[in-house]
């Protein structure tokens, strides 16, 4: 029996979508057959951040009003033979999936796979209700800005409501700028949200990048931020038990700067 | 993170501070002026016992981890001297 995976937030915005294209890939690359759903109704993005938008023929809502079966709705990754993504539709009926709906399919997933990763819509409506109602776990991803976290702290009390284990991504952190006082520093984050880190993505251009390539950046080579992402992933099935670096001071945020990853935009 | 040279919090530290206020209010689900009714209640009932002023009871939330605590305060007079 697999594991099920919702990546949410919040907030939009913060990198769920990236998040959840680049941890699906590095699970994949580490053997385990994996399956991306993107749960975001009416505005689906997952297909273009993996660069799997040309070959979409069936998505979520047919799988749901069997339309079709799930198998037949599966996209294959091209690059990885074990990855497969479930689109979302661009129809605006938010009402074209339940809570229900998505604990079967998950259900049925989860049984053929080892991992499926569910990509949360931003907001706390029905769009999260529908993505966390099959997940056995939660990831909140997090920026370290003041809006980004009080939006996920919400979303942690309603993960918490419904007994959901949750750990926490900190993502697009400058160790420059945590050094210099103008940045939440990831052990900032964690004392606030009082969560479990698993991960601490650096801000890192090469992720825009990749994203305008339509390839998960995991599959790109060594960038700071697909190496944490590969760790991310390794931790999440249980093969690293390395403790997440602090950002700031050290030869991590050293080479940072060395790159000038220290002035790389967010996306 | 405090600036030596300029005395003034780094954002860093403004940053955190706002947001455990934020947290506290949204954690517990009081909106700013329902606050204040239940000071202004706490502080009638103190009253009742102890004479006070009752503008100086003061209630703030309070947010450590995720456990939120209401903390009252509230100055009471010496017994005779007022």
């Amino acid at each position: 029996m697999g594991r099920a995976i919702v990546i949410t937030s919040g907030k939009g915005g913060v990198g769920k979508t990236t998040t959840t294209c680049n941890l699906g890939a590095a699970i994949a690359q580490l053997g385990m057959s994996v399956v991306l759903i993107d749960a975001d109704i009416g505005l689906r993005n997952l297909d273009v951040v993996m660069g799997l938008e040309n070959r979409i023929v069936y998505h979520v809502v047919d799988v749901v009003q069997r339309k079709c079966t799930a198998q037949k709705a599966l996209i294959k990754d091209r690059r990885l033979d074990n990855l497969w993504l479930l689109p979302a539709s661009q129809t605006d009926d938010k009402d074209a999936v339940t809570p229900d709906d998505m604990r079967k399919l998950v259900g049925e997933l989860k049984v053929i796979y080892d991992y499926v990763l569910i990509d949360c819509p931003a907001g706390i409506e029905q769009g999260f209700k529908n993505a966390i109602a099959g997940a056995d776990e939660a990831v909140v991803v997090a920026t370290p800005e003041v809006s980004s976290i009080r939006d996920a702290d919400r979303v942690v009390g309603l993960l918490a409501a419904q007994d959901i284990p949750t750990r926490l991504i900190v993502n697009r952190i400058s160790a420059h700028l945590v050094k210099k006082g103008d940045m939440l520093s990831q052990a900032d984050v964690i004392e606030i949200l009082a969560l479990e880190l698993i991960g601490a993505v650096p801000l890192d251009e090469h992720v825009v990048a990749s994203t305008n390539k339509g390839m998960p950046a995991v599959l790109e080579g060594k960038s700071l931020a697909a190496r944490e992402f590969s760790r991310i992933a390794r931790r999440m099935i249980g093969l690293e038990t390395e403790a997440v670096r602090e950002t700031g001071g050290g030869w991590f945020s050293r080479l940072g700067r060395a790159l000038g990853l220290s002035s790389a935009t967010a996306a | 993170m405090w600036n030596m040279f300029r005395g003034k919090p780094s954002s860093r530290e403004v940053a955190k501070g706002r947001l455990h206020l934020v947290l506290a209010h949204d954690r517990v689900g009081l909106e700013g002026g329902k606050l204040q009714e239940m000071r202004r209640e706490i502080a009638a009932v103190i009253s009742r016992y102890v004479p006070i002023d009752l503008d100086a009871v003061e209630v703030q939330i309070e947010t450590r981890s995720r456990a939120t605590e209401l903390r009252v305060s509230s100055p009471l007079p010496a017994r005779g001297g007022g």
